[in-house]
């Protein structure tokens, strides 16, 4: 048993500088809400299928939602603001954090990023009461359980498109979107075998990968080089629910007027 | 002219303009043999149509909580309401409800007694007993809404081989230590004054099952000086020392929701505004449980009178009272100067799909408290107070789903609004009712329901003196 | 010394009671050789005795200091030995500390007066004992110990100054 006695000073006080190592950077103005990269994040990352029945009563489990906002609804100036697309915003100050009672949300030192471990949640859903950008997703029932052909009949030959990256969750636990940490630890991994820090561009977010206009960029912000932090200074930047402090690592340019 | 006296009240015979004290339990003492035998007889005769509720009771116990719970825990929180926004549904409003029943036992056995209100003798037992049921379907609905609750003993800080403890800095952790020590002690409250009953109903009882469990309950109890020092000591110790706690875990109950950055939620005045609230609904529930005591029990009738429920009565007054002022400061403050969020939740609450709750919590919760509870006489009637009681509990449960589904829906991503519809927790709801009833019923055959050992020391104490024409109670401190 | 034997006065309410138990003294007996039984408690000044001494106070104040080493080393030595970040609290946090250690100390005090209750009267004791049933109806006992020689003088003045009877006292099984 080793005591870390060297023991980072973590307060709310410290840290309003925009820190950290993994970030990512969502432009609105080019997004076209096609929705390509929910359905990457879902193959990436093993999200299950609820069906139509719950998925129709607000139990559907993708870790990214595009959101879709009316500025006037009425005629003839009906109006829509950008799109925008909403996953775990990673904050450094995660309000989801806390509030666990068993430690299975916590931050990574590592990766500056907010980690959910499954096999450690025992499913209060604190964490989601908690997040203000309403990110994470219950595993209401067994929707993986290849037994549980009455929820969906074909679900036995979805198992073989799972990606053996990734964990399958079961009921009962939490999860939200991880920055693509498995790309992230793979990366990381080779760099470090080949005895250097991990490029700019060698490797990215299944979001961001599949986003047919470029809209979502990702890659490390603690390099004030890398092409994630070049865009994150743009004029047009902000973070969603600033007001919070919670320190989030995703920003917003905003849509063109 | 001589004077101006003030003209006196219609003259009436003296004896009929004032209260016969001998119409109050203190002053009303039988001999101890046979009040003990009335208390023994109450648990050991009654009729065939309680073993009829009994049973109902059970076969409700067994479907609604028991099979409902079974197909919870296999098929999990999905065949429950709960969804995203709303992650919190009707188990956590039951949570909150019973640890509010659970209050109304403290504050009578010890506030009650350590502002020596005499007239909550009688009843104390019966109030402990609904903290301790209360506090049990409280436990249960914890365990209800956890997904994985086949883990919950990982909240418990205990050494494992994992080398990972639970988390301190989350409220619900604070609300597992102070539910756990509330628990544990009200339950040592409650059993303690229950020692001397155990030893009368020990020597009053024939050799049997039942004579053994008095015996071994009993302790040994004989009733020596310094057993009752040592035994009186404890109670007031307890007495004194379970009030704090008793603040301590509504209030800590309060924090799972205000320590929340959520509109509606993140509300200061949280603390003590739950605090009242359990007051509120926990005398309101003992009101009806001692009309139900009163009216079904042999002999019950001699010690439960109105004047208890004159007591109880002008509590509820005085709490409904505190409870309007907190909901007026809950409220006002962010209407008057919130930001939008909030204002926009108390909107969805007040002008909603589900307005009407809103309404109808107000109306049992404040108008009918203050439309009955004003006048002694009504105050002093069983059936009426107990049908406040009613009202004002359905006010409160709806109170606390106000808060919690409804406080879900709303949040700062519209996009994510979504009303919450419940499912299996219907059932469960019921049969957690249902077995707290139950619980009670197999009780009132087992225990005295009433603590005789305090009315007699009360009676002792009491006595009438002759001040000129009049006969005045006193009390006198015996001990 | 001469055989002493254990004697058994019930006597119908505390004012007798108290009659009686200055005839015992006047006897020559000393307050520790008596032990009174009733059914509710009794001051002791109403007999004319000291109080009993109890020590349940004391153990719980020792079980409230258990109490609240246990919550200081769940709140903050815990995190020492095992650190998580959290939300950008400090490791070590005022509020937590504050509310976990207040648990902890009422549950110590509490459960360890409780606890004291039953070491400090010899609790739970199914041991036969001297006893009679009729205390839990009003009277009042009076357990005392006299020289075998004296048992009648004892018996006669108790029973004149008010006593319902007075026997040697017999261990019963409760």
């Amino acid at each position: 048993m080793t005591t870390n006695l060297e023991l980072p000073v973590f307060t709310n006080s410290s840290e309003e500088e925009l820190g950290g190592k993994w970030g990512m950077v969502i432009d609105q103005d080019i997004c076209t809400g096609c929705q390509a990269c929910v359905a990457a994040c879902s193959m990436e990352n093993n999200v299950p299928f609820v069906g139509e029945e719950d998925a129709g009563y607000g139990r559907s489990m993708h870790w990214i939602r595009i959101e879709r906002l009316w500025d006037s609804t009425s005629f003839p100036g009906i109006k829509m603001t950008s799109y925008q697309p909403v996953m775990c915003q990673q904050c450094h100050n995660a309000p989801c954090e806390p509030v666990c009672p068993v430690y299975a949300s916590v931050h990574s030192m590592s990766e500056d990023t907010n980690l959910q471990v499954y096999n450690r949640c025992v499913g209060t859903r604190y964490c989601a009461n908690n997040c203000p950008y309403q990110v994470r997703v219950f595993n209401w029932r067994d929707y993986t359980d290849a037994r549980n052909t009455k929820l969906n009949p074909g679900l036995a030959v979805l198992q073989n498109q799972l990606n053996p990256d990734v964990t399958v969750r079961r009921r009962g636990v939490m999860e939200k979107c991880t920055f693509c940490i498995q790309r992230i630890h793979k990366a990381e991994d080779k760099a470090k075998s080949e005895g250097r820090e991990v490029q700019d561009g060698e490797f990215t977010s299944a979001c961001a990968q599949a986003c047919p206009a470029s809209a979502i960029t990702f890659g490390r912000i603690d390099d004030p080089n890398s092409e994630v932090s070049l865009a994150a200074v743009a004029q047009r930047g902000s973070h969603l629910l600033e007001e919070l402090g919670t320190l989030p690592r995703v920003t917003y340019l905003a849509g063109g007027v | 002219m001589a004077t101006y006296a003030k003209p006196l009240s219609r003259p009436k015979p003296h004896t009929e303009e004032h209260e016969d004290p001998r119409e109050m339990l203190m002053h009303d003492p039988l001999p101890r043999g046979k009040m003990n035998e009335m208390v023994m007889e109450s648990m050991h005769e009654t009729s065939w149509k309680f073993w009829g509720v009994t049973g109902f009771l059970v076969f409700v116990v067994l479907t609604c909580l028991v099979y409902a719970w079974y197909r919870l825990i296999m098929d999990g929180l999905g065949i429950a309401g709960v969804n995203r926004p709303v992650f919190w549904g009707i188990f956590l409003v039951d949570v909150v409800f019973w640890i509010g029943i659970s209050h109304a036992g403290t504050f009578i056995s010890a506030i009650l007694r350590v502002l020596k209100v005499e007239s909550r003798r009688p009843f104390t037992r019966a109030a402990e007993l609904m903290t301790t049921f209360g506090l049990v379907q409280a436990g249960f609905s914890v365990f209800m809404h956890m997904g994985r609750v086949w883990l919950a003993y990982w909240m418990a800080p205990i050494p494992n081989e994992r080398m990972i403890w639970p988390n301190f800095h989350s409220p619900l952790m604070w609300d597992f230590m102070a539910i756990s020590t509330y628990l544990l002690c009200s339950t040592m409250y409650l059993f303690l004054p229950l020692i001397p009953d155990m030893a009368m109903a020990r020597d009053r009882t024939q050799e049997g099952w039942l004579k053994t469990f008095y015996k071994i309950l009993a302790l040994g109890f004989r009733g020596t000086e310094g057993e009752w020092k040592n035994l009186t000591t404890a109670m007031n110790l307890f007495a004194f020392a379970i009030i704090p706690v008793m603040f301590s875990v509504h209030t800590i109950v309060s924090w799972d929701f205000a320590m929340a950055s959520r509109p509606g939620w993140a509300s200061t005045v949280f603390g003590p505004y739950f605090v009242i609230g359990a007051l509120h609904s926990g005398m309101a529930a003992v009101a009806i449980v001692l009309f139900l005591l009163r009216s079904t029990m042999k002999h019950y009738k001699y010690f439960i009178r109105p004047e208890h429920f004159n007591t109880i009565g002008m509590l509820m007054f005085l709490v409904s009272m505190a409870w309007a002022y907190f909901y007026l400061n809950d409220y006002i403050v962010p209407w008057y100067g919130g930001n939008k969020w909030d204002k926009i939740v108390q909107e969805f609450a007040e002008k909603g799909p589900l307005a009407p709750l809103w309404y109808i919590m107000l109306f049992c919760n404040i108008v009918v408290p203050w439309a009955v509870l004003w006048n002694k006489k009504w105050r002093s009637t069983p059936w009426l107070l107990a049908i406040t009681g009613f009202f004002i509990n359905i006010g409160m449960w709806l109170e606390r789903y106000i808060i919690i589904p409804e406080g879900l829906t709303i949040n700062r991503m519209p996009f994510t609004w979504r009303l919450y519809f419940p499912g299996v927790e219907v059932a469960l709801t019921i049969g957690m009712f249902a077995l707290f009833f139950l619980l009670y019923m197999l009780a009132s055959r087992i225990i005295p329901l009433i603590p005789v050992w305090e009315v007699q020391e009360g009676q002792e104490s009491h006595m009438l003196r002759k001040i000129g024409k009049a006969e005045i109670p006193t009390l006198s401190d015996l001990e | 010394m001469s055989q002493s034997i254990t004697l058994l006065a019930v006597f119908e309410g505390m004012e007798p009671a108290a009659e009686g138990i200055e005839k015992l003294h006047d006897l020559g007996l000393n307050d520790d050789e008596m032990n009174v039984i009733s059914g509710i408690p009794v001051k002791g000044s109403i007999l004319g005795r000291p109080s009993a001494i109890t020590y349940v106070s004391r153990i719980g104040m020792f079980g409230a200091i258990l109490g609240m080493s246990f919550g200081i080393f769940l709140i903050y030595g815990i995190p020492y030995l095992y650190p998580l970040l959290v939300g950008g609290q400090p490791i070590f946090p005022v509020p937590q500390g504050l509310i976990i250690t207040f648990e902890m100390t009422m549950l110590g005090l509490m459960g360890f007066a409780f606890i004291g209750m039953f070491v400090d009267s010899g609790f739970p004791s199914y041991t036969p004992k001297e006893y009679v049933s009729e205390i839990s109806d009003g009277k009042i006992a009076v357990l005392f110990s006299c020289p075998d020689n004296d048992q009648k003088k004892f018996v006669d003045v108790l029973i004149k100054s008010g006593a319902q009877s007075v026997a040697p006292a017999e261990a019963r099984q409760l």
